[in-house]
């Protein structure tokens, strides 16, 4: 029981630790992280204001001009707390030898950039809920349900731990790449185009949709936005592939950690 | 306590041709070498003392540091530490050792020293009134203690070597790793720093390795010597016996007010080196005669000033790095 609490607290301080590191540079943090999903916001509320406005009445594919855009607010909602979180901390240290101090401290590596992981979770799902209720406040949102906002929240922090583990791989393939911050940049595309966060998935074909329901793609932004807007319940085969996928990926974690450990302590980098 | 048998660590890299063709070609062939960065290495430290680990640049006292503390696994041999082989890295052994990098911080950079402290405690396991008591001494002891809630960014070389050394120190660690502790700071910080170890030390009876260039250091701290060169032990043992490794004879050396003239061959006998004309002399007096010898030039000779060296050691690593075959001759 003892160890078990002391153990806890290790956890606690590095989430307060990770806490203050990211409040440390607030514009910093504006920038990174709440920056590119406000303007990516406002492109797409441009972008299909222009569109719907060419013809009045317009429907893609059963949206209309304002579930287009009901779509996109739930959109940056879910991109805020599914798929924050970036690595790129977690490269440096290894890139700068930092990992050392770890391999000293009674704490190891991936149990600190996983606190770090929790601490900037807690972070974005303060900031989502201002961003929720100024939205709401706004109008977009019409009919919040709180049972469906709890079933988001629980949805979205799933996502947000297979996105961390996805993430994680990036990052650890510093042991063997300069510079890893364009396998982050082909995946935030990638994720961009796949995951219905530019367009809904309706517009895809559907033979493609069924593929990509295999893949963690949409459960990037399409279903938890349908889960958040109440049109889908959180009780299907999703958590499923998000759980095989989180799985999957922890444990192509633990072979590069190992086989990168064997590369650092043989080296000595 | 520290002990190592037939230690070994090989690095392999690989040559590469200059330009870009070579860039290319060692995409698909590469010639390995591989190079001992550390051979044939047998250490037993006893319990309690201030050990330097010695050499120039490249000599394998890094790698050795890296593989006491568990960082990286030795190629072939074993070390015992504490009765841990380091690169288990068994958590029972981390809480036993520490590790200070004067050329790497290991404080987080975003955040004040005191919060780097809260989290050490924490992952150290230890209790809210010995930390405490731990930090107000420390900081106290260093002249930090303005200092412990300002961003680590922000602090001089100086103040950050300080803090470093009181995380090291927070766990009340058995050994001490000390890799280059005073390494670019100002000299009254490089006694500061020097005072505070030996202090410690003296209180608490815990074994420090330290690797330093400034041979001040080492005559400071050490009580014994194991001087490396090319990845080899060369030396091991007191620090006196390390200072007598050259004769025993001392070197003074005089200024004159005049020249002295080539027809006295009264120094003659002490190998002298001439400078400045004939005005000054530096003379390898042995042991028993520095009195007798030295008065005698004084009384007899205008002597402006005179001086023995001060740090004989730095003398004797100059001489034994310059050439090392000394050692082997003697044996």
């Amino acid at each position: 029981m003892l160890t078990s609490n002391a153990n806890i607290s290790k956890w606690v301080q590095t989430i307060k630790i990770s806490w203050s590191q990211l409040t440390a540079y607030r514009v910093n943090f504006f920038l990174q992280v709440i920056g590119p999903s406000l303007v990516f916001f406002f492109i797409k509320y441009n972008l299909w204001s222009s569109i719907y406005s060419s013809q009045s009445g317009l429907i893609i594919q059963g949206y209309n001009f304002s579930q287009m855009i009901h779509y996109h607010a739930w959109s940056l909602v879910v991109s805020l707390i599914a798929g924050g979180y970036a690595s790129h901390n977690l490269a440096e240290d290894i890139r700068m030898g930092r990992i050392s101090s770890y391999l000293i401290y009674p704490f190891n590596f991936w149990e600190f950039h996983t606190a770090s992981f929790i601490s900037f979770q807690l972070l974005q799902t303060f900031i989502s809920m201002i961003t929720i209720a100024f939205i709401f406040s706004i109008g977009i949102f019409h009919n919040l349900s709180f049972m469906a906002l709890i079933y988001g929240y629980l949805f979205c922090f799933l996502v947000s731990l297979m996105w961390f583990t996805l993430q994680y791989m990036t990052g650890i393939l510093a042991f063997w790449l300069e510079e890893t911050w364009i396998l982050r940049v082909i995946l935030q595309i990638m994720a961009a185009f796949l995951s219905g966060a530019i367009l809904p998935l309706e517009l895809y074909p559907s033979w493609l949709v069924k593929v990509l329901d295999f893949t963690p793609f949409p459960y990037l932004s399409y279903y938890p936005i349908k889960v958040f807007s109440g049109e889908i319940s959180p009780f299907s085969g999703a958590p499923l592939i998000i759980i095989f996928w989180i799985v999957t990926f922890a444990l192509i974690n633990r072979f590069i950690w190992s086989r990168g450990m064997k590369l650092y302590t043989a080296a000595g980098m | 306590m520290i002990q190592t048998n037939k230690l070994k660590k090989s690095f392999k890299s690989y040559k590469k041709k200059p330009g870009f063709l070579g860039s290319i070609q060692s995409l698909y062939k590469r010639d390995y070498i591989t190079k001992d960065a550390v051979a044939d290495f047998d250490l037993d430290i006893p319990e309690g003392q201030i050990v330097g680990l010695l050499g120039p640049n490249g000599a394998g006292k890094t790698t050795l540091m890296k593989m006491f503390t568990g960082i990286i696994v030795p190629t072939s041999g074993e070390i015992n530490i504490l009765g841990h082989r380091p690169s288990d890295r068994e958590k029972s052994f981390r809480k036993k050792i520490a590790l200070v990098m004067g050329q790497k911080s290991q404080l987080w950079w975003d955040i004040p020293a005191m919060d780097s402290f809260l989290l050490l405690q924490k992952y150290y396991e230890i209790s809210k009134d010995d930390f405490d008591e731990k930090i107000e001494h420390m900081s106290e002891l260093l002249g930090v203690k303005e200092l412990l809630h300002i961003h680590v960014r922000k602090l001089s070389l100086g103040e950050r070597m300080k803090m470093e050394l009181m995380a090291s120190l927070i766990h009340s660690p058995e050994i001490i790793f000390l890799d280059e502790p005073t390494i670019g700071l100002d000299l009254v910080a490089q006694e500061n720093i020097r005072n505070f170890i030996k202090d410690y030390h003296r209180k608490n009876n815990c074994t420090i390795i330290l690797t330093s260039h400034y041979m001040a250091d080492v005559q400071e701290l050490c009580s014994k010597i194991v001087l490396i060169l090319n990845g080899k032990k060369a030396y091991d043992g007191d620090i006196q016996d390390f200072e007598k490794l050259l004769g025993h004879e001392k070197r003074v050396s005089f200024s004159f007010k005049n020249p002295i003239s080539n027809d006295d061959k009264y120094f003659e006998q002490y190998t002298p080196e001439w400078a400045e004309g004939r005005m000054q002399v530096e003379l390898l007096i042995p042991e028993e005669q520095l009195r007798s010898v030295s008065s005698k030039v004084i009384t007899n000779y205008e002597v402006e000033d005179f001086n023995t060296e001060v740090l004989p050691i730095e003398k004797v690593m100059k001489t034994l790095i310059l050439n090392p075959e000394i050692l082997s001759a003697d044996k």
